[in-house]
């Protein structure tokens, strides 16, 4: 019995792929974990550091002989109206601190106004009983009584 | 006269045309160069506040809100904000939003040459403090969860230690480094004595995210730049894979540039010095002591993470105050924490529950 496999090149570079990584995993990772690789990695650091700052400053001496404004000068109007929005964000927070302390000011005086009220309510009605008791005439018992009313029939 | 029969060259072609592996290599090739990139942070959001280039979200304001503590959301500085609201039904975000939580999100934006002078300290004390405050004014919350990933999670945990007053009660941290002393090859690769970061930083301004990308796949070469292809070649003809694929390589591949003066800090500071930790960082003069923490703290960690590695994690919890803090360890990744079956079927959920029983 004969059996035909197809040649399948997806499921071929996965093996690869597994292989190679299993293999290598260790020796790379020994690799990246070593004081000398960090050692290269700074050296690469440095020269591509030291090019890119010889860019920047041909670049920077280009833009200025050409009258045209550089990265820096750009950044600068940015910076300056990023601070003029800083100062409306902190006016709109000192606003909303504001409307909170003026709200709680208005409630506090709107209570004040509130047992004002109910005070001049309480002196007006203790006026006003004062009035009708100086008015209305006293009805005791006894001889005074008879008084009071003669005095009241007299009157009318 | 000579005539070419052609009949047996047509019919190879033809046979070539249904031939699996090439139907292979041409899905294949489409998925590489023509196929348009799937569409991410697709959450319906509204701007409620904006300073400089950063904006606060706030996700699905028609949903009622049926968790009364609003969630901050604060992600790494070389990050998109879509992360966390990678695609619909693979996203942090939407799958909170749905369980009724209020959420809310603090996207940096893209840094340009005029920011490059931004540090750490602006960041946490300029803008984390106004989005809480814009948070908890929108939401009318007395309180506040706060959650962080990757380096926004570092960012957050030194937030919260300096802001003891603020009524934060929840601070989850996903995949967030606070111990630098063992951070794997980084620790060799940003030795002082061979990284010359003050050079860098002078020269560049803003650091590419490339040169970041570059150290991230320097972790682990062949698995990081070789690895991914395999695997798509391996399952092209599944649709939801590819999709997936796609997603990964969206996240992985399209970063924003770190501004400089942050990334010096962060080098120095976090990985040469390892001041956080030994509580010597100071952020604007003022000392950072992460015992200062006493919110209920959820500290994310996955085991096959190599960016931020678990070792870096931990420590956290045996410095900070908190009375409830858990220490949570997943068989996973640095960005499969946030997106991929085992998130979605796990992390999402056990995170959704974590802040509703500790929102009460």
């Amino acid at each position: 019995m004969t059996q035909t496999t197809s040649f399948d090149a997806f499921t071929m570079w996965k093996n690869v792929y597994e292989k190679t990584e299993s293999t290598w995993r260790d020796a790379i990772q020994d690799t990246l974990g070593k004081e000398s690789f960090a050692e290269s990695l700074g050296q690469i650091q440095s020269q591509y550091l030291q090019y890119q700052g010889f860019v920047n400053k041909m670049t920077e001496s280009y833009l200025k002989q050409a009258n045209m404004p550089s990265r820096d000068e750009i950044a600068n109007v940015a910076s300056l109206v990023i601070n003029v929005e800083s100062k409306v964000d902190d006016l709109e927070d000192q606003m909303d601190v504001y409307k909170i302390d003026t709200s709680r000011e208005i409630e506090q005086l709107r209570k004040g106004l509130n047992n004002l009220d109910k005070k001049l309510d309480k002196v007006i009605e203790l006026l006003n009983k004062s009035i009708v008791a100086q008015n209305t005439p006293k009805v005791t018992d006894g001889p005074l009584t008879t008084t009071a009313l003669n005095a009241t029939s007299t009157k009318k | 006269m000579v005539t070419l029969d052609t009949k047996q060259f047509d019919n190879w072609i033809d046979r070539l045309s249904e031939d699996k592996n090439i139907q292979q290599i041409k899905r294949l090739t489409e998925v590489i160069s023509s196929d348009a990139e799937p569409e991410v942070g697709q959450t319906p959001k509204e701007v409620i506040w904006t300073k400089n280039k950063s904006k606060l979200y706030r996700y699905q304001p028609a949903i009622k809100k049926t968790n009364k503590v609003p969630i901050l959301m604060i992600y790494a500085l070389i990050n998109k904000p879509y992360i966390l609201d990678l695609y619909p039904g693979n996203s942090l975000i939407e799958h909170l939003t749905n369980k009724g939580h209020d959420v809310y999100l603090l996207d940096w934006g893209t840094p340009g040459y005029e920011d490059r002078n931004m540090k750490l300290d602006d960041y946490i004390v300029d803008y984390i403090p106004r989005a809480v405050s814009k948070v908890l004014k929108t939401s009318k919350a007395k309180d506040i969860t706060l959650l962080g990933y990757c380096m926004g999670g570092t960012m957050t945990a030194i937030f919260t230690a300096l802001y003891p007053q603020l009524p934060i009660r929840n601070l989850i941290l996903m995949t967030s480094p606070i111990d630098f002393k063992d951070a794997g090859h980084y620790s060799n690769w940003l030795d002082k004595r061979y990284f010359q970061l003050d050079k860098l930083v002078d020269t560049l301004g803003n650091i590419p995210f490339e040169l970041i990308d570059f150290g991230n796949k320097l972790l682990n070469p062949i698995s990081n730049v070789v690895g991914p292809y395999i695997s798509l070649a391996d399952r092209v003809e599944n649709e939801d894979f590819v999709l997936n694929w796609k997603l990964m390589q969206k996240w992985l591949n399209d970063g924003i540039p770190f501004p400089g003066e942050s990334y010096r800090q962060w080098i120095r500071d976090f990985y040469q010095d390892n001041k956080l930790i030994n509580d010597q960082l100071t952020v604007r003069g003022r000392k950072v002591e992460l015992a200062n923490i006493k919110a209920n703290l959820l500290n994310i960690s996955a085991t096959r993470d190599n960016i931020a590695l678990p070792q870096q994690i931990a420590p956290l919890n045996d410095k900070v105050s908190s009375k409830n803090k858990t220490l949570h360890i997943v068989e996973t990744g640095h960005v499969s924490v946030v997106t991929g079956r085992k998130a979605i079927n796990e992390i999402h959920p056990y995170i959704e529950k974590w802040i509703t029983d500790n929102s009460k």
